[in-house]
């Protein structure tokens, strides 16, 4: 990283930056037709591209496992999940439902100025300068199973109960 | 680092703005859920980050991340469990039509 940052700004690392605007402009704009579109498959798509374009800023913060991860279990799992839903329920794609509910004026201003605020935290504080390098990916494994061995095991019986739940809230009832 | 740490904190305000917008917006309780994964991206994407710079040598950062990643698959589970039992009940899944608490 130090060798990036003092090293002469060469024509690839250009391009490595211009890619990285890039995938951010393509996810905040992802994320904007989730919120916005009218058609709750087609939020269901640009969800689909947000996360993506999280899974691509993974890889330029050099957390490759954690980018397949989000490829895997986000776009993979959650989002199959969530189009099963929105086409177990009718109305998807009706014009005459409003998309957004009374509160649109006040809640823009309240996001607007929540991100532009932080927005502007974020680029006026002084930071430290960076210490850490990348984490291997042997190591975060290690680490899962002995210094975080507890929450690991926490999660999987976490997991255990919201599939039972879930089954359960979900089932047809009985007669 | 190939890019300066404010700016992909700046992509992680704008994801936590926009979710936090469509969380308050959205009529359709699934839209909802959308939104609510969007606020839980933008946790990660701050967690990854800073522990690409100031992180703890075992990677506390990406485990946390992992850990959220997992919690969220959870909670989109039972939502749409929830969801679906209330389309079965009601035949609406808007969240300002649901008022059964309502007096």
């Amino acid at each position: 990283m130090t060798r990036l940052m003092l090293g002469t700004v060469g024509p690839i690392e250009w391009a490595a930056k211009a890619a990285f605007y890039g995938v951010a402009a393509a996810t905040l704009f992802s994320a904007w037709v989730t919120v916005s579109a009218r058609n709750l498959f087609r939020a269901a798509l640009g969800l689909a591209g947000a996360l993506f374009g999280v899974a691509v800023i993974y890889l330029f913060l050099e957390a490759e496992f954690l980018a397949v991860t989000q490829l895997l279990i986000y776009v993979g799992a959650i989002l199959t999940l969530l189009i099963f839903g929105i086409m177990l329920t009718a109305r998807i794609a009706d014009p005459s439902v409003p998309r957004w509910n009374q509160q649109v004026r006040a809640s823009l201003a309240l996001a607007l100025g929540l991100g532009l605020g932080l927005c502007g935290i974020f680029l006026t504080t002084l930071w430290r300068k960076p210490v850490s390098d990348s984490v291997p990916m042997a190591v975060l494994g290690r680490s899962l199973v002995s210094s975080y061995l507890l929450p690991f095991e926490l999660l999987s019986i976490l997991l255990l109960g919201a599939l039972v739940g879930a089954m359960v809230i979900a089932r047809k009832e009985e007669p | 680092m190939i890019v300066p740490l404010p700016h992909v904190l700046c992509v992680s305000a704008g994801l936590f703005a926009l979710g936090l917008f469509g969380a308050l917006t959205r009529r359709n309780a699934i839209g909802i859920l959308m939104s609510i994964e969007l606020i839980l991206n933008s946790a990660n994407l701050n967690l990854v980050a800073f522990n690409r710079v100031w992180g703890s040598p075992d990677g506390l950062g990406q485990v946390m991340a992992l850990f959220v990643i997992g919690i969220a698959a959870g909670g989109a589970v039972v939502g749409l469990a929830l969801v679906l039992a209330i389309f079965r009940r009601q035949q609406t899944i808007s969240a300002d039509e649901i008022r059964l608490l309502k007096g």
